[in-house]
């Protein structure tokens, strides 16, 4: 993760959040360090208690009236007293109201940047909110390969060489879409994992005996995702006599991928066996029981009810003594 | 588990020809190695991943060994850094 100056906030969403600089440009080096917003009017007021001075400060109108509605030299001094005993990152002020002059004249003394925003506040604090939390979000890179199966989002994964790009390959011929090949970033989002290709370097693979080959081009447009929510990991995993294989799938079994736990499957990998249709299985798979059908509980009911149904004639029959 | 930082010396850093350099030999050794840039964490053994690191002159990369031959694999790869992959 990268570190969040006010001045990367400020080039990034100066359009979408309709961003103009009030205070002098050396301030903009200041660092957003959490993704959280405050708004300061108890703290303008005095209350400093518990003063959240370490987010970004938002000023809608309640604000920006109650320090106009101060006399100036209470004003002044309130506003001073704030800024000396807190290091604040920035603040905004929505629906392109004008702070107080005091404030901007007492921020560009302290550094502290102050931007103006022409949009309503809520959706100032909404549209924040959300670029914060992606940019504060964990994440991280893992090895592996992401592709879009009817619409659920298969990582693949399993050691170097097993034959990962290659199944994704496989699936791509067949119509689904590559993500990421090899290396996936991958990010938290409220309780969801998003696996990103990188933007830069586009949708290229390495497949052993021919080298890179460009997907987009050569397969095209719908060949390719941007990025995905993960669903369901498949770990391909070398065939081995005796080894246990699940075998009838009632119990899930779960991988934790940043804090969220992902629904994994181990799959034993042979020659000659078409792993691609396997995976467009188990995508299937996931859907019916997102919807609520799981097979391997259909079938065992179908099996209980039938012993039952069997009993019953059973005891019946025996009870017959005609 | 060895683990090892070098730094990206070679004018045009890590492109196509050093990620296969790097990838093809640590393919021959059966440890695992893994490299590190920033919060990325990527597969020695894969020249997509080396490629994605998009590492230039003067990155600082850590590399991590991990297995039965991890001190030949380590002593291989970071002389491939040292030689600079045979480039400028």
């Amino acid at each position: 993760m990268q570190s969040l100056t006010v001045k990367k906030l400020f080039e990034l969403k100066q359009k979408d959040f309709t961003l103009t600089l009030l205070t002098k440009k050396k301030g903009l080096s200041k660092e957003i360090p959490t993704p959280e917003l405050s708004r300061p009017g108890l703290a303008f007021a005095g209350f400093t208690d518990t003063y959240a001075y370490d987010r970004v400060q938002i000023l809608g109108e309640t604000e920006v009236k109650y320090l106009n509605s101060l006399e100036p030299s209470k004003r002044y001094d309130q506003i001073k007293g704030l800024f000396s005993q807190f290091d604040i990152p920035c603040f905004i002020v929505a629906k392109g109201l004008m702070p107080t002059k005091e404030l901007v004249f007492l921020a560009d003394e302290h550094d502290i940047p102050v931007l103006q925003s022409r949009m309503q506040t809520v959706d100032l604090m909404h549209g924040l909110t959300v670029f914060l939390q992606d940019w504060f979000a964990p994440s991280k890179s893992i090895h592996g390969t992401l592709v879009d199966v009817f619409g659920v989002g298969i990582l693949i994964t399993g050691s170097s060489g097993i034959g990962k790009s290659e199944c994704a390959l496989e699936l791509i011929s067949r119509g689904h879409r590559l993500i990421s090949d090899d290396v996936v970033h991958i990010k938290k989002r409220m309780d969801v994992i998003i696996g990103e290709a990188n933007k830069q370097l586009g949708h290229f693979m390495e497949i052993r005996g021919i080298g890179l080959i460009d997907v987009e081009t050569m397969f095209g447009i719908r060949s390719i995702r941007m990025q995905k929510r993960i669903e369901t990991q498949v770990e391909l995993i070398p065939w081995r006599h005796n080894m246990d294989y699940e075998r009838i799938g009632l119990k899930e079994r779960f991988n934790r991928i940043i804090d969220i736990e992902i629904p994994i499957i181990y799959l034993p990998v042979s020659p000659g066996k078409s792993i691609a249709v396997i995976v467009e299985v188990i995508a299937m798979n996931h859907m019916l029981k997102v919807y609520g059908h799981n097979a391997a509980e259909v079938f065992n009911e179908r099996v209980q009810k039938e012993i039952e149904r069997k009993n019953r004639i059973r005891t019946y029959l025996e009870s017959d003594k005609e | 588990m060895i683990k090892k930082v070098v730094t990206l010396t070679n004018k045009l850093g890590i492109h196509v020809r050093p990620a296969s350099l790097i990838s093809k030999t640590a393919s021959k050794y059966r440890s695992s190695f893994i490299i590190r840039k920033d919060d990325m964490e990527i597969n020695g053994k894969s020249v997509m991943g080396i490629m994605m690191l998009g590492a230039g002159q003067g990155t600082e990369l850590e590399l991590v060994f991990d297995g039965v031959d991890e001190d030949e694999l380590m002593e291989e790869i970071v002389e491939l850094f040292k030689d600079k992959f045979g480039e400028e």
